[in-house]
């Protein structure tokens, strides 16, 4: 019995390393990219002469893409969506979760549907609309557009986050003489942390990855790293050991973010979606 | 106290209601834009009411992508979902290799789809790429990953798999972690086996966690341009032509802006049907997920 | 003047919000058309003798696509502030996407830049909605054209590929000047030396040839100490790009067309009995010594592979090969020499050719200084530097070709020069302009793809001939 249950640990545990090689290689094939001199990118595989010169191009803003600064950008657009979609979404997705209002159910699963609406659909117009309001290029523009991205996660996940959370605390709070405001902030908000902190990082995520968008919206003052790390690939060659170069220092915000929140990661996703 | 009472969630909603205003406004402009015939050749449009939704759904290529469409999105969810869940069921059982790689799980979620989709392009070139290299001394080292239909579509899928089968297994995990303890510790008494625990325990509560994940999956899979945009171009001949490949031909490439938005909103539609049944079917196992707890 | 009340009452709708939306209908915002459709060019506003500094203290602004040419003209902008006091902003977006912004922007009926990069298919697109200024009125007034500026200087195709009366069918170089020729890349045969000279051949002179050598190369070239060679690349994707390179040049030389004219009427003439012939030939070469994975080759793919030496020739872009053969750039630096490529049956060394050209927004309300911004870059001063001491390697100008700085530069790519001296007289642009171009193509490179997956070369071409019939009517 223990021979086979640790024979089962070992096949499992080896079923998981299977999977992350999988997941990982394209990565540490990208890094190994990074570091590829230009001129044996296609020619080698393993074996080549390491440079930090794709980097050293990349940050020093050389080819002409200023790398820095959209990546500057995309910190600025990123955050500012999130903080947005926050602010006005936990108060909306606490309403919804404890007030069934009229027409609250429609007007949520409408707010989910804008998370699946193909962006072709409005960058046309709203191309045409930020012309004429001023927000091409801006990064007020890219906030607002990006609310397409970041609102409805945001809404939907902690919306079922609060609505797993029992009211009998925020009851007692309130016989204690607290207002529903400080019941919200001071007891119902702490509770939520995790979950807060976890789909923030996924919102931040999407909203940083995000593409289209700021190609059509933007171009050289809010332009974001991910239009900028393909920016590298034309010209004379492709060049894939500075995209990728890109490609990873973008990965670097997202991904100290992630590390920052680990604990809550897991836990915080945990949302209720058992509610009653 | 009353009216305040009543008013409150409406205020709360406020906020996030002018918001979704201002993102609706553009919608209601596009659709607007279906009604004309815009197009570079027609600067001056005319309206035309519903004739190019007509024409949409009288072409062959529709309805030849509305099918490669629902393939490719079935397909990613379906193995994104089983993928995820196994993952996570491994991650679970938190053995020493599993927390170490729990930790660095959500990274290939951290690149940019369309980054990924040119990586994974370069990497499955058989005649420079690192995988067919890997595979030679296999015996595959000249598989031709996209020239077949079908291949086309199962490469496309398996990037999209790469991609975003953490965002699955993260959620799914986040589930089996939240799980009450006491019905598993019964079943241990009884000496139930594995099979059946997860079986008859595990998936059954665990269902509810995993259907966020897989509708967020599937709507988004059914909007997919990125990954085959960059892999194949819509290629060979139009065997991964999706609706949202269509819609970018024609609004963008070949400048005919209100029928190309056409075709986005009636992919819009289906991925507002789809999510309504999904939703639903949600709602409902989570009110008996609820009961039984 | 009309334009103020129209954004004014635009605004009004939507400060109204969501609801507003019917609106739009009574006041019929948010199109990008040509509504001003004033008489006369703004060339007839300037007068008096040329001046570079009349606009000076002005600024443009410049949507550019990240390529070497542009690279090089980059690095010499401070020399156009300096001669002219106009300061030039501009944004590099990359290939993949850079028509995308364009085409949007352009769309949009704003003025976001008032000068771009385009080729001359792009006119074919752009033109007719009225969205590219006709430069023929700015290079036609003294006042605003300098005399060093010499149009005669030119190759007289390459002028007349940007030149269009804006009508299906109708040849080029007649009407309107809507781009300038600026830099371009002929279409011919780049191959590796040491292949060739190990397995005794020699370059092909005929479409038969071509076949049969690349075809040889994939056989033999792996057990030559080539690992993983194939004969020939040529782009594969699903896209326009495919037809235009190495195909269309091929096409041409064989005497075929797109489509046919007959009274203003386009007719598709890609299902001819000659033309379904070739294609299963080129698609037939592909499968013997083509890229493995062909349906997803762009020119990345194809210049990667030839400067990896995975690919014996390459029938492309001369810009593709080159910059895998100049010195230091890949493994197969220094083994790369050009060809003009197989003549056609009856001696045709008809070269389809992209013109990388610049043109101007019809709405910029900078014209006077744009067109001083286009009159410099595309001079011979700049064009000189850029061809000798950046990668401007096509020269769209006489005088460049015959440079002697500019010889010696290109004169170590065996090949090089003999290859652009043959050819660059019977390059033009092989297609028939028509708005549809991008339309076409891409459906063209799908069938491309399907003969090449095996199905019968005739019923998929006479499908395409179909489609594009109604599409062209």
């Amino acid at each position: 019995m223990t021979v086979r249950k640790r024979l089962l640990g070992v096949l499992a545990d080896a079923a998981l390393i299977l999977y992350f090689v999988f997941a990982l290689f394209p990565i540490a094939w990208m890094v190994i990219l990074s570091l590829k001199p230009a001129n044996q990118l296609f020619s080698t595989y393993f074996s080549f002469t390491p440079t930090l010169g794709s980097y050293r191009t990349v940050l020093g803003d050389s080819e002409g893409i200023p790398f820095v600064r959209f990546f500057v950008n995309s910190l600025v657009v990123s955050v500012g969506a999130v903080a947005l979609s926050l602010l006005v979404g936990l108060p909306a997705a606490y309403a919804s979760a404890r007030w069934r209002f009229k027409g609250s159910e429609n007007l949520m699963f409408t707010l989910l549907s804008f998370r699946f609406a193909p962006e072709l659909t409005v960058i046309i117009p709203l191309f045409v609309l930020y012309q004429k309001l001023g927000l091409f290029d801006t990064y007020v523009g890219m906030i607002w557009v990006l609310q397409l991205v970041t609102l409805p996660l945001i809404v939907w996940i902690m919306r079922s986050y609060f609505a797993d959370l029992t009211p009998e605390l925020e009851q007692a709070a309130l016989l204690d003489g607290y207002t529903r405001k400080q019941a919200f902030f001071k007891v119902a908000l702490p509770l939520v942390k995790p979950g807060v902190a976890a789909v923030s990082l996924l919102a931040f995520i999407f909203a940083w990855n995000n593409f289209v968008f700021p190609l059509i919206l933007t171009s050289n003052e809010a332009q974001t790293v991910t239009v900028g790390a393909l920016s590298f690939l034309g010209g004379d060659r492709p060049k894939y050991n500075l995209t990728a170069a890109a490609a990873l220092v973008s990965v670097v915000p997202p991904l100290l973010l992630a590390l920052t929140i680990q604990r809550y990661l897991v836990r915080g996703l945990s949302f209720g979606a058992v509610k009653s | 106290m009353g009216w305040r009472l009543t008013l409150r969630p409406y205020l709360l909603i406020v906020p996030a209601l002018l918001l979704t205003c201002g993102i609706l406004y553009p919608f209601g402009l596009g659709l607007y834009y279906t009604l004309f015939d815009f197009s570079a050749s027609k600067p001056q449009p005319d309206m035309v009411r519903l004739h190019n939704y007509e024409t949409v759904f009288t072409q062959d290529a529709f309805w030849n992508s509305a099918w490669v469409t629902v393939l490719y999105a079935v397909g990613a969810a379906a193995a994104e979902t089983v993928l995820g869940v196994a993952v996570a069921l491994l991650l679970h059982r938190s053995s020493l290799v599993g927390r170490v790689l729990e930790k660095i799980l959500i990274l290939p979620l951290m690149i940019a789809p369309v980054i990924a989709a040119i990586m994974w392009k370069l990497m499955l070139q058989p005649s420079v790429g690192v995988v067919n290299h890997l595979l030679k001394p296999v015996g595959l080292g000249g598989v031709q990953w996209t020239d077949t239909p079908a291949g086309a579509l199962l490469s496309s899928i398996a990037v999209d798999v790469w991609v975003y089968t953490p965002f699955v297994a993260i959620l799914a995990l986040a589930g089996l972690r939240s799980l009450p303890t006491s019905p598993f510790e019964a079943a241990a008494v009884d000496g139930a086996g594995w099979w059946y625990t997860f079986r008859r325990l595990t998936l059954p509560m665990l269902w509810p966690y995993v259907l966020v994940a897989v509708i967020f999956r599937f709507m988004d899979s059914l909007k997919v341009f990125d990954i085959i945009y960059a892999l194949t171009e819509g290629g060979p001949g139009d065997s991964t032509v999706v609706l949202q490949i269509r819609a970018y031909l024609e609004a963008i490439r070949f400048q005919r802006y209100s029928f190309g938005i056409s075709y986005t909103i009636v992919l819009w539609a289906v991925v507002y049907l789809a999510a309504m049944v999904l939703v639903k079917h949600l709602g409902r196992i989570q009110r008996k997920a609820a009961e039984a707890k | 003047m009309d334009t103020h009340a129209h954004d004014r009452r635009h605004f009004l709708a939507l400060t109204a919000g969501a609801a507003a939306t019917p609106l739009l209908a009574a006041c019929g915002a948010g199109f990008g058309g040509n509504d001003d459709k004033g008489g006369g060019s703004a060339a007839d506003d300037v007068t008096g003798s040329f001046d570079w500094k009349r606009e000076k203290g002005g600024t443009v602004k410049a949507l550019l696509n990240k390529h070497p040419y542009t690279d090089a003209l980059i690095a010499d902008l401070k020399s156009f502030t300096a001669q002219t006091g106009i300061r030039v902003e501009y944004d590099v977006f990359p290939e993949d996407n850079y028509f995308d912004k364009l085409t949007v922007d352009l769309s949009s009926g704003r003025a976001s830049y008032d000068v771009f990069m385009l080729g001359a298919y792009m006119v074919w697109q752009y033109g007719p909605p009225g969205w590219l200024e006709d430069l023929g009125p700015w290079m036609r007034n003294s006042s605003a054209t300098g005399d060093e500026w010499d149009r005669a200087d030119f190759f007289p195709n390459l002028l007349q590929a940007d030149q269009w009366s804006l009508k299906d069918g109708a040849p080029l170089g007649r009407g309107g000047q809507y781009a300038l020729p600026w830099g371009w890349e002929t279409n011919v045969v780049a191959y590796n030396t040491e292949v060739f000279s190990k397995l005794g051949l020699r370059p092909a002179e005929s479409f038969d040839e071509l076949r049969e050598i690349a075809g040889v190369i994939k056989r033999k070239a792996p057990g030559a100490g080539y690992d993983g060679m194939y004969g020939i690349a040529v782009r594969g994707s699903r896209s326009w790009a495919t037809i235009h390179p190495g195909f269309m040049t091929m096409y041409a030389r064989n005497g075929l067309r797109d489509f046919t004219v007959d009274g203003g009427k386009l007719k598709p003439a890609m299902n001819t009995p000659e033309a379904v012939a070739f294609t299963r030939d080129w698609a037939g070469m592909v499968k013997q010594g083509g890229p493995p994975s062909w349906t997803s080759y762009t020119w990345y793919q194809c210049s990667s592979d030839l400067g990896a030496k995975k690919a014996g020739m390459l029938f492309d872009a001369d810009t593709a090969a080159y910059f895998q053969a100049v010195k230091g750039a890949s493994p197969a630096s220094g083994k790369i020499a050009f060809h003009p490529g197989p003549k056609g049956p009856d001696g045709s060394l008809a070269t389809n050719m992209w013109i990388w050209s610049l043109g101007m927004n019809a709405k910029s309300k900078k014209k006077s200084a744009s067109w001083l911004f286009l009159q410099w870059a595309t001079g011979k001063e700049h064009l000189r530097r850029a061809a000798v001491t950046g990668n401007h390697i096509d020269p769209v100008r006489k005088s460049v070709s015959q440079d002697a700085a500019y010889k010696d530069k290109m004169r170590h790519l065996p090949g090089f020069i003999e290859t652009f001296e043959t050819v660059v007289d019977q390059t033009k642009i092989q297609f028939t302009p028509q708005a549809q171009f991008f339309d076409a193509t891409t459906s063209w490179a799908a069938a491309l793809q399907e003969i090449y997956g095996g199905q019968n070369a005739r019923s998929v071409l006479n499908g395409l001939a179909g489609d594009l019939a109604a599409k062209v009517d």
